[in-house]
């Protein structure tokens, strides 16, 4: 409901803004036709909705309007100056209570039943300025209400000036214009810096120091003003999506959500023009190619209701936007048909087209997959268009599809002038930025639950469960080499690319969150492909923005500017079919290994968390018991036990380590071993044998209790301490739970013989008697002896058998 | 002919840049390594809220590195949007072109020939013009 309310105050206030003008113009001129026609659409809709919100006084008032204006048109009144001011009046007061809904203010009562006489008289002229005074006082009580908390609304007039509702006035401006008070500006806050330095040097000085503190706070006043002039933040071109997204799926029969992430970023405000055009186009484009109906859509398994993800991402000179939608994905056998169709390929060409370059024809001109030209897209006017449109602003466009996944458009803008949110990070005695909308999360590489790994020359941390592969900045730039040794001292920052690919970047140190001013680099610095621009410190030097995407594409083939090449790559790779595992070093420090899935995280406990006695060993891991394995081949470290948790999908057990050594893909067979039952059998990794343990035999050898298992009840004498304190644990432990009084019926009862038992309404599908005397017990057959643990846990089981049979 | 130069030494030759694309010549006071920029890129350093980009001008026209000396002068250039530092080994006065930049039979050297734009005479003597957005580009040029 607040979000209806919120866009109906949000249209509201919109008509308002369009209309300005149009009201100026009708009062101008009252017998302009199309202006009446405006400003009756408007007080219509407000009408209208109003009725929806039970808003009376509104929806009283619109009606008032509405009615009069339609008198006019329907030529059965004049529009006189009189009636202009009267409705004038009229959409002011809607406005200060849209103002006031808005602010969740009671408006203040009475003044609605003038504005609508004044509708009506059209002898009397005085109306409009006798209103008027009486609309404004009414508006200040409601400030004064706001300030005073819920006082009466009764007396009126609080000497105050009214909210500023002028009509916002602009005048243009050349962008080269605020470029250079943009770059005074900043100089000034340089100037500033330094001057800041100088006076810190010379101590303090009570009578330079406050003046300089408010020059700081202007300037720091002045330099957002400036700012917030070129620019938007994306959410204005976000928030006219939704509808938009809502009519086409409307008219196509389908249905569509959408998603937003990164409407924080801002964006040249001729940027936000330029862009609107081709993404609703690619909008389209989505709705009415890519994603099903509702009905294929469940047939294939997914979702009803699709998803239109829209993901903006700010680094350095360039907005990142991808929309992606999750669909069936680009047709490419259809497209490299229309190619040929069209006669922009030759047949054969297109065979040889790798399936990226085929989904590139989608931006050829001339194409468009749709078998029947709908109203919505396919009307020749392609994603050709969209390209062309995007390009001639500077930027790029590419996309990704996988078949019956979607397909994601990723769109690269240039930022001709930018402040970016910033983390500084320092590596080889030198700090570099980071755009902070591509930090996740900053972990100590000495922290317990950082695992590292390498994988051939790859270097991969474990971080929460994700194994994502692991860059140092020092290595990156070509500063320094790191060693094994170093790694622990480092700082891992978690990167997410707007790809939603994730990698980890070591740094020396983390310093500080900053806002920068991005300044473009010379080319030949750009050539280097690491960085996005430079920016200044507070102290005046330089520092680099680096450009995580193009290091992320070049080091590790991931992110968004996949090159044709890298994708032709991942088709080997993932023809070849190789089982992800996991090596580690047991106890015995020899190398095994185990499969990836079967590993749902590795934990790091203290010795204290585990107890062994005897054959049983359990580990306590956040509240939970685990069944520890592992401990045939030695002896559990000191202190810091390393655990891996391994689950076959219902219950989980521990596997004690000693190291997590590297992750691997098993891409050969593996040999079975008969002499070992934990063991698989022995593969290659590399040029080693390494056994790998034998999923089915760990948890068929722990009779691992299922957490799903329907569990028995059993019921014990509940008169008897013996039965609470010390019968009671091993009947849980065997895996039934108590059963409740009286009322229950329970799948076992046990009895103790000597007590008589009381008369019970509830009944117990089998029983088993325990008696306190070792020589009468097994004489009757189903007595046993009350410490006979044996017998009784067989008894137990045997009740399970006979139940679940 | 009234073409005004800057005139300055780079790898113990004297040279000169057009004084019409200088801006301004500057001491640079402490230089910010850009890593993995080829050599000739000494990395950027500050002029007001203006990063720039220095440039060794010896290494550029791929000659050795000159002896750092503590007087470090650059001049500030501006190419394609983008302003550079030419780092020289000295900066002198401006002069003006008595003549012509022309071609000297047989070249001025690898280096040099790709990055001037001729001999001209000046009051000091004959002088190498160097061209500034060649010289920027780098001895990698070629190579590209």
């Amino acid at each position: 409901m607040d979000d209806l309310l919120a866009d109906f105050v949000a249209e509201t206030r919109e008509m308002l803004e369009a209309s300005g003008g149009e009201i100026v113009a009708w009062e101008a001129d009252p017998s302009d036709r199309a202006r009446l026609d405006t400003i009756f659409r408007f007080v219509h809709t407000v009408k209208g909705n109003c009725g929806f919100f039970d808003f009376p006084r509104l929806e009283k008032l619109s009606h008032a309007a509405e009615d009069a204006l339609s008198e006019c048109r329907a030529g059965r009144r004049e529009a006189d100056s009189a009636l202009v001011s009267a409705v004038l009046a009229i959409i002011d007061r809607i406005s200060e209570m849209t103002d006031a809904i808005e602010a969740g203010e009671e408006f203040p009562e009475g003044g609605d039943d003038e504005l609508i006489a004044a509708l009506q008289g059209s002898d009397d002229i005085v109306v409009a300025s006798a209103v008027m005074p009486e609309a404004q006082p009414a508006n200040d009580q409601s400030d004064a209400d706001a300030d005073r908390g819920d006082d009466s609304d009764s007396e009126s007039s609080a000497p105050k000036p009214a909210r500023a509702q002028a009509v916002q006035r602009s005048i243009r401006l050349p962008v080269d214009l605020l470029d250079e008070v943009m770059k005074g500006v900043s100089d000034m806050v340089l100037a500033r810096n330094d001057l800041s330095r100088r006076l810190r040097e010379a101590g303090e000085q009570p009578t330079i120091d406050g003046p300089f503190d408010r020059l700081s706070t202007i300037l720091a006043d002045v330099r957002a003003a400036i700012t917030r002039m070129r620019m938007q933040r994306l959410e204005h071109l976000f928030s006219s999506l939704p509808r938009l997204v809502r009519d086409l799926s409307n008219e196509l029969g389908k249905q569509v959500m959408v998603d937003f992430e990164g409407g924080e970023v801002e964006l040249d405000r001729e940027m936000i023009e330029m862009v609107r055009d081709p993404l609703t186009h690619i909008i389209r484009n989505a709705i009415d190619h890519g994603i099903e109906g509702p009905g294929e859509r469940l047939k294939n398994g997914k979702r009803e209701i699709g998803l239109l993800r829209f993901a903006a991402r700010q680094a350095g000179n360039q907005i990142s936007l991808v929309v992606s939608d999750d669909g069936r994905g680009i047709d490419t056998g259809r497209l490299a048909d229309k190619a040929v169709a069209a006669g922009l390929y030759s047949q054969s060409e297109v065979d040889r087209m790798s399936d990226r370059r085929k989904h590139l024809l989608i931006f050829e001109p001339g194409l468009s997959t749709a078998n029947e030209v709908s109203s919505v897209s396919g009307r020749g006017v392609g994603m050709d268009v969209v390209r062309a449109n995007i390009e001639r602003v500077g930027g790029s466009i590419d996309v990704v599809s996988k078949p019956g996944e979607g397909a994601s458009f990723h769109l690269k803008l240039p930022l001709t002038l930018s402040i970016i949110a910033a983390l500084t990070v320092g590596a080889g005695g030198q700090r570099y930025a980071i755009p902070r909308s591509y930090v996740e999360e900053i972990v100590f590489s000495s922290s317990s639950n950082v695992e590292f790994a390498t994988a051939g020359d790859r270097r991969l941390v474990t971080f929460r469960d994700k194994r994502v592969p692991c860059l140092a900045l020092g290595d990156i730039l070509g500063i320094d080499e790191i060693d094994d040794a170093e790694w622990d001292s480092k700082t891992l920052v978690l990167i997410r690319l707007a790809s939603d690919d994730v990698f980890a970047l070591a740094v020396d140190r983390v310093f500080d969150h900053e806002d920068v001013v991005v300044k473009p680099i010379a080319p030949a610095v750009m050539e280097t492909r690491l960085y996005a621009g430079t920016t200044l410190l507070d102290d005046g030097r330089p520092m680099m923005l680096l450009d995580l995407p193009s290091i992320a594409t070049n080091r590790l083939h991931m992110g968004e500017g996949r090159t044709t090449e890298v994708v032709e790559e991942e088709v080997i790779e993932t023809g070849r079919k190789a089982v992800p595992i996991m090596l580690f070093a047991g106890l015995d420090d020899r190398k095994r290994a185990v499969r990836l899935d079967m590993v749902r995280r590795i934990d790091t406990v203290s010795r204290e968390a585990i107890d062994i006695e005897g054959q049983r060993a359990q580990a306590v891991i956040d509240g939970s018991v685990f069944t520890l394995l592992g401990l045939e081949f030695g002896e559990l470290p000191e202190n810091r036990c390393r655990l891996l948790r391994l689950t076959d999908g219902e219950s989980e057990v521990v596997y004690a380590v000693n190291e997590v050594l590297d992750a691997a893909d098993m891409d050969g067979e593996i040999i079975p071993s008969q002499d070992d039952p934990l063991i698989e059998g022995v593969t290659l990794i590399g040029d080693s044998l390494v056994p790998v343990l034998d999923g089915h035999a760990l948890f068929a050898r722990q009779r691992v209790q299922r957490r799903t298992q329907e569990v028995l009840s059993c019921r014990i004498p509940d008169d008897s301490d013996w039965a609470r304190t010390i019968l009671e644990p091993l009947v849980e432990a065997a895996g039934y739970r108590i059963a409740a009084d009286d009322g229950e019926d329970a799948d076992v009862e046990i009895q103790l013989a000597e007590t008589v038992r009381p008369e019970r309404s509830a009944s117990a599908r089998s029983v088993i008697r325990l008696t306190q005397d070792p020589h009468t017990a097994g004489a009757d057959g189903d007595t046993i002896y009350r410490y006979d643990r044996d017998g009784l846990l067989a008894a137990l089981k045997q009740a399970r058998l006979g139940r679940t049979a | 002919m009234t073409d005004l130069l800057l005139q300055c030494l780079v790898a113990d030759r004297h040279a000169a840049i057009p004084a019409s694309d200088v801006q301004s010549v500057i001491e640079i006071e402490e230089i910010t390594p850009i890593p993995g920029t080829p050599d000739f890129i000494l990395g950027l350093t500050a002029l007001r809220s203006q990063a720039l980009t220095v440039i060794d001008c010896s290494l550029a026209l791929g000659l050795e590195k000159s002896v750092a000396e503590d007087d470090q002068r650059a001049a500030v250039v501006e190419v394609e949007g983008h302003l550079y530092a030419l780092l020289v080994d000295a900066a002198y006065d401006v002069g003006e072109a008595l003549s012509q930049p022309v071609a000297v039979p047989g070249g001025f050297g690898a280096g040099w020939q790709r990055a001037a734009r001729g001999m001209v005479e000046t009051e000091s003597g004959p002088t190498l013009l160097i061209d500034t957005s060649s010289l920027i580009a780098g001895p990698m040029e070629e190579a590209a």
